[in-house]
């Protein structure tokens, strides 16, 4: 029984990291933006799409070009949509990026079709660990360490460089950056071309393990949504931390009663946000209260 | 001048009243001699998609085939969306009341389709399902208007029993938590003492699972010999490819029924396997001339062979077709007697619906993933029929007490 716990809990963790990065780029978009992003899962599956591509073409390393030019088209949208929203009614923005995320899923359809796109790890990472009573994939493994370089290397990105600081300050006293002389406008557009690039991350590590098919986020967005509730909109740390609660949480519940598994997250959810109605990590944010 | 003016208005009322009724009248003449309107109800987004694509392209060749006319007069079809069951059930309506279509041919998912019947009882329009395989549709909820091609999960699984008998003793199974994986566990419990199997495990999955790696986990741990399954579109594209991905694709053999060859063909050659039930195969030696040309059409038009969901809208379409045709009437009642007395002859076993619970009564097909894919779309080696008579078909169908419909009169 221990084995198999030990690997229930292993594999959660790794569920929960994918999960936690697709929270990321949805937490920065919000937290920075102040824009719910509803087409960030469309971003991810527009992520997986461009890999594929870039693999039939170019062959595996051309793959790691996905993030950036998904990040390149998250910008263009930007510019010519989400820049409109700012400061606007939430609703709004609401409806407009659920509108996109729409659009997207239909020019994926219209570009590569309804069918699915058969998309396999890579030969090198093919099979299973086991050490001990730990079983794990390769693949879930280098999903892993991709995850967690890409966390650090983002949260490094925010705490110390001073492009980090203009983001960070920017988002919570916007007219007291623009008078220092800095572009906002440019910082945020940026900003949105980021959160795509992760979501798109996300897609390309996902692409391997799910299925890569027009609607392939509708399944992955939702428990996002759920670790950033749970996390606090906007906290890096309560997206590390509610993903990972959620990933084990549902690995668990598999294990010993499977049918509350879709329920389970969404029980964490009402649990942490009886206790803590901003989530785990949420602050007070003057902006949005 | 006053008066005048009362007089001209009430005139006017009158005048568009009386426009308005000639309008109406005008309407309904058209229904008779304009073109006929069809709906179809297929998915067009969502985990579905591609098979309400396959579906929608079979139907849209059956009328074609016919030359893109029905009784003399041009076939107007209206597609709408099957996303989950109430707006499956609001496009049902949809189609009557705003479209005014003579007859509907949708419905994949056993959910939708049990929503979309009830509104062709009531508002007395036919209702062909290609798809939706649980039994309760043709069985305790049947109903006068309602049709099915696709064949019962009970008949199905007992096709499927025979041979995950051969594969080992002790099964677990993984299936949907809704009408159609419920009754899947139920019609092979039914059936896993008269083949000798035990069970030794089961998981009912939500539907739009994205992840089954604790799934998988688990049932490694079970040790069961065969895997029995019942994931449906895109939540089974993902088991297979985390199948693979866990390295059980050759450790535990996997069984299921109503699966489709998009399912396969999304995740490539080196994730697909099993043994399956499935409606038609388009590489079948024994397909008739007719789906033979069907074959060729679509391969024309698509540059790509038909998986078996375009030939269930094929079919379908082809039923209504003909029997509004034997009908000589877009009426719905003749529409419906047509229907069950239609009969299709192509094959060595002719095929029917069943005038009793409207249960189109024909074979699946057994089919195996090869060892070796070779081709980009041929996986499969067809076994054989599901029952070689139609003595034997007619059997496996089941009698009028097992299946429990008790059809209203028209």
């Amino acid at each position: 029984m221990l084995d198999i716990l030990v690997s229930q809990i292993a594999n959660g963790f790794v569920l929960g990291f994918i999960y936690v990065l697709i929270a990321v780029g949805l937490s920065i978009t919000f937290g920075l933006l102040g824009v719910i992003n509803f087409a960030h899962g469309a971003f991810f599956a527009l992520g997986a799409y461009v890999g594929w591509q870039l693999f039939q073409l170019f062959g595996w390393p051309a793959v790691i070009l996905a993030p950036p030019i998904v990040g390149l088209i998250g910008m263009a949208v930007e510019v010519t949509l989400i820049r409109r929203l700012y400061g606007k009614e939430p609703l709004l923005s609401l409806i407009v990026t659920f509108a996109l995320a729409l659009l997207i899923e239909a020019a994926i359809r219209y570009v590569w079709g309804a069918d699915g796109k058969p998309f396999n790890p890579p030969p090198f990472l093919a099979g299973i660990v086991e050490i001990g009573p730990l079983l794990i994939t390769k693949y879930r493994v280098a999903v892993l360490g991709a995850t967690t370089a890409t966390l650090l290397g983002l949260w490094a990105f925010l705490a110390w460089t001073p492009y980090g600081r203009i983001l960070r300050a920017g988002s919570r006293d916007p007219e007291m950056v623009e008078l220092l002389g800095i572009n906002l406008p440019r910082v945020l557009t940026a900003v949105f071309g980021l959160g795509c690039a992760l979501a798109a991350i996300a897609g390309v590590l996902a692409a391997p393990l799910w299925t890569v098919s027009p609607s392939m986020a509708a399944n992955a967005v939702m428990p996002a949504f759920v670790v950033v509730a749970i996390g606090g909109l906007g906290s890096f740390r309560g997206a590390v931390v509610a993903g990972l609660a959620v990933g084990v949480v549902m690995s668990l519940t598999i294990q010993f009663k499977a049918e509350a598994a879709a329920a389970s997250m969404y029980a964490l959810m009402f649990a942490i946000m009886l206790l803590r109605p901003r989530g785990l990590f949420g602050e007070r944010w003057e902006r949005f209260e | 001048m006053r008066g005048l003016e009362k007089m001209t208005r009430r005139a006017v009322v009158a005048g568009a009243a009386g426009l308005a009724v000639a309008g109406s009248a005008g309407g309904a003449f058209a229904q008779d001699t304009g073109p006929v309107r069809i709906g179809l109800i297929y998915s067009k987004q969502g985990p579905g998609a591609s098979i309400g694509e396959y579906l929608q392209r079979g139907s849209q060749l059956a009328v074609e085939q016919a030359g893109g006319k029905v009784l003399g007069r041009p076939i107007e079809l209206t597609w709408l969306d099957e996303p989950n069951p109430q707006v499956s059930q609001q496009n049902m309506q949809r189609l009557i009341d705003e479209n005014k279509v003579v007859a509907v041919v949708g419905g994949n998912y056993s959910s939708s389709a049990l929503a979309m019947m009830s509104v062709a009882a009531r508002e007395k329009i036919p209702l062909i399902l290609p798809g939706a395989a649980a039994s309760e549709i043709t069985g305790k909820n049947c109903n006068r208007y309602t049709f099915r091609t696709q064949a019962t999960v009970p008949v199905q699984m007992r096709g499927l029993m025979p041979y995950v008998a051969e594969l080992g003793k002790k099964v677990y199974f993984l299936t949907p938590s809704y009408a159609f994986g419920q009754d899947i566990l139920r019609s092979s419990r039914a059936l896993l003492k008269e083949n000798g199997l035990t069970e030794v495990g089961v998981d009912e999955v939500p539907v739009n699972t994205a992840d089954y790696s604790s799934y998988i986990l688990k049932i490694r741990q079970a040790r069961p010999d065969v895997l029995i399954g019942g994931l449906v579109g895109g939540d089974f594209s993902n088991f297979l490819k985390q199948w693979n991905e866990m390295g059980m694709k050759d450790r535990i053999p996997y069984a299921a029924v109503a699966v489709t060859d998009t399912d396969f063909w999304d995740v490539g050659p080196q994730a697909s396997t099993g043994i399956f039930i499935k409606p038609w195969y388009y590489n079948n030696p024994k397909n008739t001339e007719a789906e033979k040309k069907m074959i060729a059409d679509f391969q024309k038009k698509y540059n790509q062979p038909p998986s078996d969901k375009t030939w269930s809208g094929w079919i379908a379409m082809r039923a209504l077709l003909e029997s509004i045709e034997a009908a000589k009437s877009t009426e719905s009642k003749a529409i419906v007697t047509a229907l069950e007395n239609w009969k299709n002859t192509d094959g060595e076993q002719s095929f029917f619906f069943r005038d009793w619970d409207h249960q189109l009564v024909r074979p699946a097909v057994i089919v195996r993933v090869k060892k070796q894919i070779t081709d980009k779309f041929d996986y499969m080696d067809f076994i054989k029929d599901t029952s070689a008579t139609e003595e034997e078909t007619k059997k496996a169908f089941g009698t009028k007490e097992e299946i429990g419909c008790s059809m209203p009169p028209l």
